[in-house]
């Protein structure tokens, strides 16, 4: 009784189930095996013969989680993945334990790389023997057909969206075959098959699924990103190279790579030489799951006593004036605008992103700066460095950086050379 | 008994402050099964108190009680003779924005409820502090997408900041009435990550409690505010971390809280800082709701 309030809808229609005998390849259910069956068994490569030898039979859980432990000790790969799947169907003709074997087989889904491939999980819907699990008269769809096996297929779908990916229509055919046309698993697929095209393309600030594999491009990347200004312009101050001298040190010199924009430039022109600017990081940026550090050259907000409001060069439009003077109050349903204070913050002159994040590397960005704003010459150049992980890393593999743990404040004789510029300590 | 796999589905999730992930897509699932009660965490024991047995009288927190609820009657009172919901008629009428919580000093901290998954036993951290010139809201920490290991709860690594309910004297609730405008406004600075922007409403049956209508929040990184606009026809409606079948548009005349949810599942630090958060009439906007509701999907 329970079981009918709760799948109301499940009704009986019979016509869906009778389309399906269409695509009646498997066996059919319901035949009697002989022993012959199990006796003959199909060719298994040696991975079920070694299962095989382990401990009678595939019916437990941890009998898959080995089949797939086997298989990961040589190579994890998508094919190595395929084959398990493969030894596992061929192995019995009844597919016994198809529930445990895909359930062990999501688990292990991520290890092998291949969460996010939509062929590999139609292979394991694949797994399910066809035909045996749609209802055939209206009591079995009103009861819950099979319901560990629906539950199983209506897990395969989940883990998809968790990675976000799509079904597609052979998904469809294999669910339909499985496990009929209104079950919880074809139900769930219509779900995702609603809902992910709707918030597929939302994001208005995209992030490829693959990010750049070099570390130059995906700074290069992030920084276009962070900087929100089409006119910005990335600069390379200091390339990427490892080379060994002749004492037989290697000699490696991070990367910096900066990105400023005329306005930035503009803006740090007309900054007072008389007050410094500051260096200012490590912050995080977050590109799906990889972590990437820039920092800031930033000044402190004016006070408001020398602020000074700049005059409209009134030749910038020709067309209509950009400043109207009239003294005209506008109605409260007119104002547009949100009544609040304006946060007081400095202005961003320039942003970059190093492979280290210590004071030397950071020196060169402000020197290469130089050459394009001379007037960073004449300013004091404070760091105010955080140490801390300044290297780019990825959240599956985090790396401590001890290294730079030990200079967080360099003395500032050693830096002052290049920068022609005074460093304060804080 | 074998379960049921909505039933399930539905008993995996339990948390009061459940998660949609919005880059990979929050959880589809139509059912709306509900459970009694607060949230449980698997294998604590159940709280068999009697009720009566958590009171606690005392005789300085009645005086306190009184004084604060009687002042806020009389504060009451007073904005009800100012005009509707404390502002003169014309402006309550023909105001086109409205700011409804500006960060702008350490008693602004207090009207929102941070949380994370600690309360289901996972590892993530969340806090809330100002901002550098104490003029923003900054909410910081880690997110950890370790699940507990109680054997029940699968997935885990949820951050929120939360407003607290609106109270009026005598602990009636108050309800924020955004029905003049349609569009969420939002001065953020993000990390890249992102967010869920989670409204609850009023609801009037006990099985709704748990409704909440959500859209997604991107912050862009860097060292730039963001001014994002949602508008409230984006918001779709969820219970319990699923998305439901039978959509339907948000009400806005009984608003109770808003929310920020993180769980995009990529640990690490992160942080969301919030200038203000406001409501504007964009009178270009004319979509009702952004969803079907004619037909339901999927379609029975």
């Amino acid at each position: 009784m329970y079981r009918m309030f709760v799948h109301p809808t499940i009704k009986a229609t019979h016509a869906h189930s009778l389309i399906l005998h269409g695509y009646c390849s498997q066996p059919r259910r319901g035949f009697h095996g002989s022993s012959i069956f199990l006796k003959n068994k199909p060719a298994a490569t040696d991975y079920g013969e070694k299962s095989e030898h382990k401990g009678g039979g595939n019916k437990s859980l941890v009998t898959h989680d080995n089949l797939f432990e086997r298989a990961a000790q040589d190579s994890r790969t998508k094919a190595t993945f395929n084959r398990v799947v493969d030894v596992f169907v061929k192995q019995d003709i009844r597919r016994r334990g198809h529930v445990e074997f895909i359930y062990a087989a999501l688990k292990k889904m991520p290890e092998f790389g291949v969460e996010r491939d939509i062929a590999v999980y139609n292979k394991i819907l694949d797994i399910f023997p066809k035909e045996v699990f749609v209802p055939r008269n209206f009591i079995q769809r009103m009861f819950n057909h099979y319901p560990r096996q629906q539950e199983c297929g209506v897990e395969v779908l989940e883990q998809m969206e968790n990675y976000g990916v799509m079904p597609n229509i052979e998904t469809k055919v294999l669910l339909v075959q499985i496990f009929g046309e209104k079950s919880h698993p074809i139900r769930k697929y219509q779900r995702l098959m609603y809902w992910f095209p709707k918030f597929k393309n939302l994001n208005p600030y995209p992030v490829p699924h693959e990010l750049p594999q070099d570390p130059v491009d995906l700074a290069r990347f992030s920084l276009s990103r962070i900087a929100n200004d089409l006119d910005a312009k990335v600069t390379m101050y200091q390339m990427p190279y490892t080379d060994v001298s002749e004492a037989g040190e290697e000699v490696t010199q991070p990367y910096v790579i900066g990105i400023q924009s005329p306005d930035q430039q503009e803006l740090l022109a007309k900054h007072d030489t008389s007050r410094p600017v500051f260096v200012e990081g490590p912050f995080t940026l977050w590109l799906r799951k990889t972590c990437v550090y820039y920092y800031v050259l930033r000044a402190d907000p004016l006070p408001p006593e020398e602020k000074v409001k700049e005059p409209i060069d009134p030749e910038q439009c020709f067309f209509y004036p950009l400043e109207l003077d009239l003294d005209l109050d506008r109605d409260v349903g007119d104002e547009d605008n949100f009544n609040v204070d304006e946060v007081e913050e400095g202005p961003v002159f320039a942003m970059c992103m190093a492979e280290k994040g210590d004071q030397a590397t950071l020196a060169k960005w402000i020197s290469g700066l130089q050459e394009t704003n001379p007037i960073l010459g004449r300013i004091a150049t404070v760091f105010r460095v955080e140490s801390g992980p300044c290297e780019i890393q990825s959240a599956a593999e985090p790396e401590s950086a001890p290294a730079q743990e030990s200079e967080p404040e360099p003395e500032p004789a050693e830096e002052e050379k290049p920068l022609r510029s005074q460093s304060m300590k804080q | 008994m074998a379960l049921t796999p909505m039933k399930q589905l539905a008993t995996l999730q339990r948390g009061r402050f459940l998660t949609l992930s919005p880059t990979l897509g929050p959880v589809v699932c139509g059912s709306r099964v509900n459970f009694m009660g607060e949230y449980r965490r698997p294998g604590q024991p159940r709280d068999n108190t009697p009720p009566w047995k958590k009171i606690q009288f005392s005789f300085a927190k009645g005086v306190q009680g009184i004084r604060k609820h009687f002042g806020l009657l009389k504060d009451e009172a007073f904005k009800h003779m100012a005009g509707p919901q404390g502002q003169p008629l014309k402006e309550y009428v023909l105001e086109q924005t409205q700011v409804l919580w500006e960060f702008r000093g350490p008693e602004s901290l207090s009207q929102w409820i941070v949380s994370s998954d600690r309360e289901i036993g996972g590892q993530s951290e969340a806090y809330l502090k100002l901002g550098r010139n104490n003029t923003t809201c900054l909410l910081y920490g880690t997110l950890c997408s370790t699940p507990p290991r109680d054997g029940e709860t699968r997935y885990s690594g949820y951050c929120t900041l939360r407003s607290k309910q609106p109270l009026l004297s005598f602990d009636r609730k108050q309800h924020h009435d955004w029905s003049r405008f349609n569009t969420l406004f939002l001065r953020i600075r993000g990390d890249g990550r992102p967010w869920m922007v989670n409204i609850g409403t009023e609801t009037y049956f006990y099985h709704q409690s748990d409704d909440m209508y959500n859209y997604f929040l991107y912050t862009r990184g860097g060292p730039y505010w963001q001014d994002v606009k949602i508008p409230f026809s984006k918001f779709f409606l969820s219970s319990r971390g699923r998305i439901q079948d039978d959509q339907h548009p948000l009400w806005l005349d009984k608003v109770n809280t808003i929310g920020f949810t993180l769980g995009d599942k990529a640990d690490g630090p992160f942080q969301l800082e919030i200038d203000f958060i406001a409501v504007c009439n964009d009178r270009a906007h004319t979509e009702e709701f952004a969803y079907e509701v004619y037909k339901r999907n999927p379609e029975v």
